[in-house]
């Protein structure tokens, strides 16, 4: 194996065109998967890469370059509709994990329970690939398609993670369930964005992490919250087993999926309080 | 495998080693470089006592390639104290007998400095969250974050 510390993109695709390379950025997710063992292939570090380090906005697109780290990502000044985002970046590991991983990794590692996938299916994230090919972009629910997998091709590489405008005046929010405070692969997360006006919702969406193979919307709970009073949160059966249908989850040692359905409808009600009204349900 | 030279600064003073690809930056500070202070706990990033910083940002040593160390400043647990005298938080650890088996006081120590660096006034709760990271199996999580939370009064000067 090498170690490759590539100084721009087009190097870094050059590298990425031999075989056995792998794309290092903080290696918290890389290395203890080696489990001790030397790595069989070349790494591709590229945290060299400038560009790619920085978080930008660029005319109605927030950039998070794909070498960019939970940290930086905290420390960004951002509207309330990514407080969601900014509280996943908070639980992500421990702040030794934060300062080294990256948004983009947590993406390509493609985790069932990764947490910085909830609230960037909410906020309609991008993610933005550079290839042999020229540069293609694809919405973040086409990018994961199942655990360990994604759309990348062999040769290519994600420059960086694109957000759109959120919708004016949106909050949101992100609660996460694990079997103790600090550094827990979660039980059930979910992440939501709103927006409100004269107390009834106008817009919800809804995105919940670790109860399926990859992160999932839930589209038909959304459609049904749409207009209805916010005081409607309080409902302990507001969440309905059909909303929750788009959900597979696990019985595992971490939670029974019963349990894990159990929780989501009352982590979404609370996700959604606590992003509209500042509180717990 | 060719050995990778990196030129890097450690606790203020430049340094200059050789190092295998494969080789953590834990590996390079204990075994080429005789640092002994940053302790191997899981290797794989949970537990925290192998924390270093990195331009000041706290992280894991076990989680970084020696080679990654090329052109940045790293801070060991060496560095902490300024020859003979403790640092504050180091004297704190002492007073309320944070301590038990000791594995953990390193990695705990540059982690509370590294708080410490950023701010004077954290709450309890901070504390709590900005060690979460460090893991200590005998448990003394109180004494730890009462050291802490001593130290940054004294420092503010309260």
């Amino acid at each position: 194996m090498r170690y490759l510390r590539p100084a721009s993109c087009d190097e870094a695709l050059g590298m990425l065109s031999a075989p056995d390379t792998r794309i290092v950025a903080g290696g918290t997710d890389v290395y203890p998967a080696l489990r001790d063992r030397a790595p069989r292939f070349d790494m591709v570090d590229v945290t060299g890469i400038a560009d790619l380090r920085k978080i930008t906005q660029e005319d109605d697109w927030l950039r998070i370059g794909a070498a960019a780290t939970w940290s930086e990502l905290i420390r960004h000044p951002l509207p309330p509709a990514f407080d969601g985002l900014k509280a996943a970046a908070r639980e992500v590991g421990s702040v030794q994990i934060q300062n080294a991983g990256t948004v983009a990794g947590n993406l390509c590692n493609a985790s069932p329970a990764a947490d910085g996938v909830p609230p960037l299916l909410t906020l309609d994230a991008e993610v933005e690939v550079a290839g042999p090919e020229g540069a293609r972009r694809l919405p973040l629910g086409d990018f994961i398609l199942g655990p360990r997998r994604t759309a990348l091709a062999p040769g290519e590489m994600v420059t960086a993670v694109l957000v759109p405008e959120p919708p004016a005046g949106a909050v949101s929010a992100f609660a996460k369930l694990g079997s103790r405070t600090y550094l827990v692969i979660s039980i059930a997360m979910v992440s939501v964005l709103a927006t409100a006006a004269e107390g009834r919702i106008a817009e919800a969406r809804v995105a919940v992490g670790a109860c399926s193979p990859v992160a999932v919307r839930l589209s038909a709970l959304e459609a049904d919250l749409a207009g209805r009073p916010v005081a409607d949160l309080n409902d302990l059966g507001l969440v309905t087993s059909a909303h929750l249908a788009p959900l597979s989850p696990l019985s595992d040692v971490r939670g029974s999926a019963a349990y894990r359905v159990d929780a989501v409808g009352t982590l979404v009600r609370r996700a959604l309080l606590a992003a509209l009204e500042g509180r717990n349900g | 495998m060719s050995q990778i030279h990196v030129t890097t600064k450690i606790n203020g003073d430049e340094t200059e080693f050789l190092c295998g690809p494969e080789e953590t930056l834990l590996d390079v500070l204990r075994d080429h470089l005789g640092m002994t202070g940053t302790k191997e706990g899981c290797g794989t990033g949970d537990c925290g006592a192998c924390s270093v910083t990195v331009d000041g940002r706290l992280v894991c040593s076990c989680l970084m390639l020696g080679a990654e160390a090329e052109g940045h400043e790293i801070g060991t647990i060496e560095g902490v104290a300024k020859g003979d005298e403790l640092h504050p938080v180091q004297k704190k650890f002492l007073d309320h007998a944070a301590l038990q088996c000791g594995i953990c006081t390193p990695g705990f120590l540059v982690a509370a400095k590294a708080l410490l660096d950023r701010t004077l006034e954290p709450t309890e709760e901070e504390v709590r969250y900005w060690l979460a990271g460090n893991l200590c199996r005998c448990t003394g999580y109180d004494k730890i974050v009462r050291a802490v939370m001593d130290t940054a009064a004294e420092l503010r000067g309260a």
